[in-house]
């Protein structure tokens, strides 16, 4: 059974002129998915992103998320979603500024409402080599080693969709190699991953490869091949 | 989310300081204001319900003031003719009279109080003043009792008393009366007089014009209290005496308290006043530090959306900050308050002629609750419509366009 499953899926704008970066998208991840969507910036991008995270509702078209219509969810409904099945990685570094590494990991736990799994979050954090820096506060960091703790936060709850937003934004090439390998890692798990890039260096390593152009999304993986 | 409340208010400190300092100086004052007013109300009132005489007739000669004789334990050292008594007997309306002889300890005195205090004899037999206040009732009072006003230590009670050179057993005392009968020494009218005639100190003339080893004490009265008959009119009794030729002052006890009722109500209407300016100020300032907080932490909030809190959770985040903040400002406000509020008082005291013994635990209790309840209410209401905001926030927008703390 697929994951979720957009079908002609529009979305509109209206900033002064109307603005339609998803005219008619349809896609569908299945578990191990592992979809790249390429496209120049500014193109609509993250606005299928937003859409598939339930954080955007689309203006037409239909979205299932674990075979229900997204549409007919209640707003509580989308959370809970949200927090247990979706793992996001967005664009910007963003953390609760609050709270130190280790307690941003333990959070995710209590909004799924399940006690933590403390272990779980010290293997995270050594993974992303974060380890030292488990009590400092996200200010305390450097852009590249909040986007790996977003990286572990995103897979903590071992969610079914992964959507990363440029993951590999403000890493080295290290680190960039680790959260590719980390995504792959993921569908190879049985999550559906799909990864937002404007480098087709990172996009080429993707199970699938799609572009997104006038608001279409083209399978353009044969092509490349 | 009660750690992410914790840790927004503690690891964002300086904003958090600021948030409670408001919290605090406006619940201070509140307290401070609902301490005093009820501390000043509740003694007039008790003063009123307790005072028992209409009117008292004083010395026409004496200049004594009427507030300082009624509120305060000033010691009046004042004399009439006893035959005053038996003149007062005549005049229309009268229920009941009773004589008072004042005089006074003295500061330097062995094993009594610090300062001098008034010592008033009373007439068992007409009393009506004391006998309210006094639980075993007045009639058993012996020749060497003496009775101790509401703020005297319960120790003394059934102990021996040093005053005016004398021994004196202490059977007793009043309950407080929220006036200067509370700090006043009461003895047998016959005892005190038999004291000033044969006390050498008590003729020191500063204490008195009258020179005791010259003049007999039992031909004196200091004042006189009078009870009147139901539905006779104080001012006409008033009246009245000025046209007897007594040489008499009557005073007005209703009269003396609706004045001072009167400059305590002025004063706290403009306290009044300058509380609800500072807690119109406390909640626009609030309100402003929440939204910018709200405003500075979008971003944040459209991540904790976007990772599944629901829109309860950022209303009960934002509210649940505020309010502990407001909280925690309300607690320390209101002990700061309740600390400061027995020397305050203490200073009104002097100002209004009041008594503070009607500053009770029970008052104190009263007051912190309602200044830490407040300061919730003001906690809540300051940071409902960021709260609101922030949860209906459309968490895409939020993260796009919202600024990084």
């Amino acid at each position: 059974m697929e994951i979720c499953k957009l079908e002609n899926i529009r979305k509109d704008y209206r900033m002064g002129e109307l603005v339609t970066p998803l005219k008619d998208v349809s896609l569908t991840v299945n578990p191990g998915d592992f979809i790249a969507v390429e496209g120049p910036s500014g193109i609509g991008k993250s606005t299928l992103l937003y859409v598939m995270g339930l954080l955007l509702q689309s203006d037409n078209g239909t979205y299932t998320f674990d075979d229900k219509d997204v549409s007919l969810l209640s707003d509580g409904e989308k959370s809970d979603l949200r927090s247990k099945k979706i793992g996001f990685l967005f664009q910007d570094a963003t953390l609760i500024q609050a709270l130190t590494l280790r307690e941003n990991l333990i959070f995710s736990y209590n909004l799924i409402k399940k006690s933590p799994d403390l272990k779980r979050v010290d293997e995270l954090l050594y993974r992303f080599g974060l380890d030292d820096r488990a009590n400092f506060l996200p200010h305390q960091l450097s852009g590249g080693q909040r986007r790996r703790l977003m990286a572990a936060r995103c897979i903590i709850h071992e969610p079914s969709l992964i959507l990363a937003d440029e993951p590999t934004n403000d890493l080295d090439e290290h680190w960039s190699n680790e959260i590719i390998a980390m995504l792959q890692q993921e569908a190879q798990r049985g999550a559906g991953i799909v990864m937002v890039t404007h480098n087709s260096r990172w996009a080429q390593l993707a199970g699938s490869r799609y572009r997104l152009d006038d608001g279409v999304l083209t399978d353009i993986t044969k092509e490349e091949i | 989310m009660f750690m992410l409340i914790w840790k927004n208010i503690s690891r964002r400190r300086t904003q958090s300081v600021l948030t409670v300092a408001i919290t605090l100086l406006t619940i201070f004052v509140f307290v401070m204001v609902m301490g005093i007013y009820q501390t000043m109300n509740t003694g007039l009132e008790l003063s009123r319900q307790r005072l028992g005489a209409d009117a008292v007739l004083l010395p026409k000669y004496s200049t004594a003031d009427s507030g300082d004789l009624l509120f305060t334990a000033l010691p009046e050292n004042i004399y009439m003719p006893a035959e005053t008594v038996e003149q007062a007997k005549s005049l229309e309306g009268v229920a009941a009279l009773s004589p008072q002889f004042y005089a006074q300890t003295l500061s330097l005195s062995c094993c009594e109080p610090g300062e001098e205090a008034r010592v008033i004899g009373f007439d068992p037999e007409t009393d009506f003043i004391l006998a309210p206040y006094l639980d075993g009732g007045i009639s058993n009072i012996k020749e060497n009792d003496m009775i101790m006003g509401g703020n005297f230590d319960d120790d003394f009670v059934g102990s021996n008393y040093l005053a005016l050179g004398n021994k004196f057993y202490v059977p007793m005392k009043l309950q407080p009366t929220g006036t200067g009968m509370d700090s006043t020494l009461f003895m047998h009218i016959d005892t005190l007089r038999r004291l000033c005639r044969e006390s050498e100190a008590l003729n020191t003339e500063y204490l008195t014009n009258i020179d005791w080893r010259e003049d007999d004490p039992f031909a004196y009265v200091s004042v006189i209290m009078i009870k009147l008959q139901e539905g006779v009119d104080p001012d006409d009794f008033a009246m009245q005496v000025e046209k007897s030729g007594m040489n008499v002052r009557c005073v007005l006890t209703g009269a003396t308290i609706s004045s001072l009722q009167g400059q305590l109500e002025v004063t706290m209407r403009v306290m009044l006043a300058l509380w609800l300016a500072s807690m119109i100020i406390a909640i626009l300032s609030l309100t402003g530090r929440f939204s910018a907080l709200a405003k500075e932490r979008k971003k944040e909030i459209g991540l904790l959306r976007a990772i599944g809190a629901r829109k309860q959770q950022i209303f009960g985040l934002i509210i649940g900050e505020a309010c502990t903040m407001a909280l925690i400002g309300g607690v320390i406000g209101s002990v700061l308050a309740l600390l400061c509020m027995g020397p305050v008082i203490d200073m009104l005291k002097e100002a209004f002629k009041l008594s503070p013994s009607v500053w009770s635990t029970d008052l104190a209790v009263l007051c912190g609750t309602a200044g830490v309840v407040l300061a919730g209410i003001l906690g809540f209401a300051a940071a409902l419509l960021p709260a609101s905001k922030s949860a209906s926030l459309d968490p895409q927008t939020a993260i796009t366009q919202g600024e990084v703390a």
